[in-house]
């Protein structure tokens, strides 16, 4: 009697690979050894650490495996590469991100502001897109970092991070540049050694890959001056102490190999499966908007919101049905106040209520967008019922609702 | 954080969206009392209505026999409304009586709400004393014997305490000692103020001050970690060149007018500066070579040409 599971979640975790899933299993049974231990049994155990060096090295187009290092997820990575960078340069107290950014980032920002740092927060225009102008403006002598990310997690609105890194540097070569790859690893293609050269430090986490949870990784460009996060040994070059996690690393690089596979996959099937559900949607739906629609997008995130509902309780419905979705209203966050990075887009208050984020992956399906596409208009129909800003008979608001 | 409801809530919910026979949902055609509470742009809203068999005599005898809603909010807030129009039809009392269901009383109804949403309750009883007032204006019964506050617009009046929610404080003293509210979570959890920026909570004349002045002040209060830290601001390096920023940036400009854009133009192309910072010069090029990788490097390179002999050698252009 319980539904068919439609997981269209993925910008939130991913199911683990089964290939991952195999790769990982012989480093739980026979190859449990501590890397850094010295008899010849171990050798293998490190050997497989270094392999998987490389494999993720590869798939972010660093040609140079002493440049990655392996962390417990993206949150990790992000406190290492900012926190780092900031010890690592006493000088400086400036330091620029987005609006927008994921709270492993923001909340850090909003720390160090209190710590007495100064903040630029750069604002987005009503389509998610960074204003490259306030970025240069905000660029200052006393810069010590740039922290942007790559694609968002809510509305998957691709930075153009090629841009600000090189406008960086060429203000000021000093001036770290980190961004925050979660969404965007295994989805876009990255090449630190080409168009990404003037990044110094690029976060990500294995969950959002089809890894499991609890393994990360922080790209730190050779020269980039950052003292570590995590004390306590010699391991990972002595920039993170701590055993190393070998059979979740391995996982990882299966992870990394797989997506480098599957990217081909990501902008023609994936993104077909999106590209249908947007489009229907927005046809059997009247008055609803799609977020960032008019910025370039990552290929599986879709963030529609419904004019004059609220988006939990159409969670609560798509639930019932098997379908697993996401929302960035108020009663979702956990907080009252809805979505940050909707609220700087300036989305309009009849609709910042009213988002739910559909975010696909390869295993999803034509079946999952059939399944979505039955059920939701009627999910979005009986909460319209109940709205008092509602005309059900004239399937448009009413005359005295407020205007966006 | 998976949903955390009682089966009540879900259940009420879940027969309110499917519009189950017996359910509330909608609104009463020319009622007998209407009231609303909340606002879309703070994420919840409701409209309610009832309808009463009038008492021939005395309107005070009048009895609720229908009662509906309209909402506009999570899945708590429609459970909420659902269960206030249930228990009141149920009582069959008249619109004085109803005002003795508490926010309480729905959520005892609902079998419990998460803390983060009892203001979904305090919605529904908001919402019945603003339409127990209007019934009692249409009615004739004095308002005063209704043992509410007669500033119903007291929402609208009064300084603001809470910006991001609209909460004003005459609304807040009157919360603070209707529902007990010892600390600032519990505030926000009835009433949403403090939810969002969190500006309020130890501002003079805030959360923390009203609910001093309302309980007294307590020990240990000493809100130490809150007052930030003021970092030292770096002394502002200044470039050497004899001409101030204001001279430097006028020369620039000049030359950019009489000498390069002209020469830009000729080929359908156009420049424009975006932000000067010492003596680095932010240019966005436009027209025909906008776009063109190699056709930008030749130009950015002339730019800079130009610019380093006509005004001061030290300068960099930085195309965008």
């Amino acid at each position: 009697m319980t539904p068919r599971t439609i997981y269209v979640d993925n910008n939130a975790t991913t199911a683990v690979a089964p290939e991952v899933v195999e790769a990982m299993q012989p480093f739980f049974k026979g190859e449990y050894f501590n890397p850094s231990s010295m008899y010849e049994r171990a050798r293998g155990t490190n050997d497989a650490l270094e392999q998987a060096r490389r494999t993720v090295a590869r798939s972010i187009g660093a040609s140079d495996p002493g440049q990655i290092l392996f962390t417990s997820c993206a949150t990790e990575s992000n406190n290492t590469a900012i926190l780092g960078a900031i010890r690592a340069n006493p000088g400086r107290r400036h330091i620029i991100t987005s609006s927008v950014e994921h709270p492993s980032v923001h909340e850090i920002a909003k720390d160090l502001e209190r710590q007495g740092f100064e903040i630029t927060y750069v604002p987005v225009d009503n389509q998610g897109r960074i204003d490259v102008r306030s970025f240069i403006r905000s660029l200052r002598a006393d810069t010590l970092l740039v922290s942007i990310m790559h694609a968002n997690n809510e509305t998957g609105v691709i930075f153009p991070i090629e841009q600000l890194s090189r406008l960086t540097k060429e203000t000021d070569p000093s001036i770290l540049f980190h961004t925050d790859a979660t969404q965007s690893v295994g989805k876009l293609e990255i090449q630190l050694d080409g168009r990404f050269k003037h990044v110094d430090l690029l976060s990500f986490s294995g969950h959002k890959v089809h890894a499991p949870k609890g393994v990360g990784a922080l790209f730190i460009r050779k020269g980039a001056r950052i003292r570590p996060f995590m004390l306590g040994g010699h391991q990972e070059n002595g920039r993170r102490g701590g055993t190393e996690n070998v059979p979740y690393i391995v996982g990882l690089a299966r992870a990394c190999e797989l997506a480098a596979d599957n990217l081909e996959a990501e902008v023609t099937t994936v993104q077909r499966l999106r590209d249908r559900l947007e489009k229907e949607l927005q046809v059997l739906i009247p008055h609803v908007q799609v977020n960032g629609d008019g910025a370039a997008r990552l290929p599986n995130t879709l963030n529609i919101s419904i004019h004059y509902i609220e988006g939990e309780g159409m969670l609560y419905q798509l639930d019932a049905h098997g379908i697993c979705a996401s929302s960035g209203s108020a009663c979702t966050s956990g907080s009252l106040e809805p979505s940050h990075v909707l609220r700087a887009m300036n989305v309009p208050f009849t609709a910042v209520h009213g988002s739910v984020r559909f975010s696909f992956s390869r295993y999803n399906t034509e079946a999952d967008v059939d399944k979505i596409l039955e059920v939701f208009p009627g999910i979005v129909e009986n909460l319209r019922k109940l709205s008092p800003y509602w005309d059900v008979k004239a399937a448009s608001p009413r005359p005295d609702a407020p205007k966006a | 954080m998976a949903w955390q409801y009682s089966e009540k809530t879900k259940q009420l919910f879940m027969d309110a969206v499917h519009g189950k026979p017996g359910t509330h949902l909608g609104e009463i055609e020319n009622p007998d009392g209407v009231g609303e509470h909340g606002s879309i742009s703070c994420g919840d809203a409701m409209r309610f209505t009832f309808r009463v068999e009038r008492h021939p005599t005395d309107p005070r005898l009048d009895k609720i026999t229908e009662a509906k809603y309209l909402t506009f909010g999570c899945t708590s807030a429609i459970a909420s409304s659902e269960a206030l129009c249930a228990m009141i039809e149920e009582r069959g009392c008249s619109p004085i009586e109803a005002l003795e269901v508490t926010n309480e009383d729905i959520v005892d109804f609902l079998e419990g709400l998460p803390t983060q949403k009892i203001h979904c309750s305090v919605m529904g009883a908001e919402a019945l004393e603003a339409a127990v007032f209007n019934w009692a204006q249409l009615r004739g019964v004095p308002t005063e014997e209704l043992g509410i506050a007669p500033t119903m617009h007291e929402e609208d009046e009064g300084r603001l305490v809470c910006k991001c929610f609209n909460i004003t404080e005459p609304y807040l003293q009157r919360k603070i000692k209707e529902l007990n509210l010892k600390t600032i979570p519990e505030v926000t959890n009835a009433v949403k103020a403090g939810g969002a920026c969190m500006a309020c909570h130890h501002a003079p004349g805030g959360l923390q001050d009203m609910l001093d002045e309302a309980w007294g002040k307590r020990d240990g209060s000493a809100a130490g970690d809150d007052i930030p830290l003021l970092g030292q601001r770096p002394s502002a390096p200044r470039g050497e060149g004899e001409l101030s920023p204001y001279q430097f940036a006028k020369q620039v400009e000049h030359v950019m007018e009489t000498e390069v854009r002209p020469m830009l133009k000729r080929d359908g192309g156009d420049v424009e500066i975006v932000d000067i910072k010492d003596r680095l010069i932010y240019c966005q090029l436009a027209g025909a070579c906008h776009g063109c990788a190699g056709a930008s490097m030749t130009l950015k390179l002339m730019i800079e040409k130009t610019l380093k002999e006509q005004v001061d050698d030290r300068i960099r252009v930085v195309a965008i």
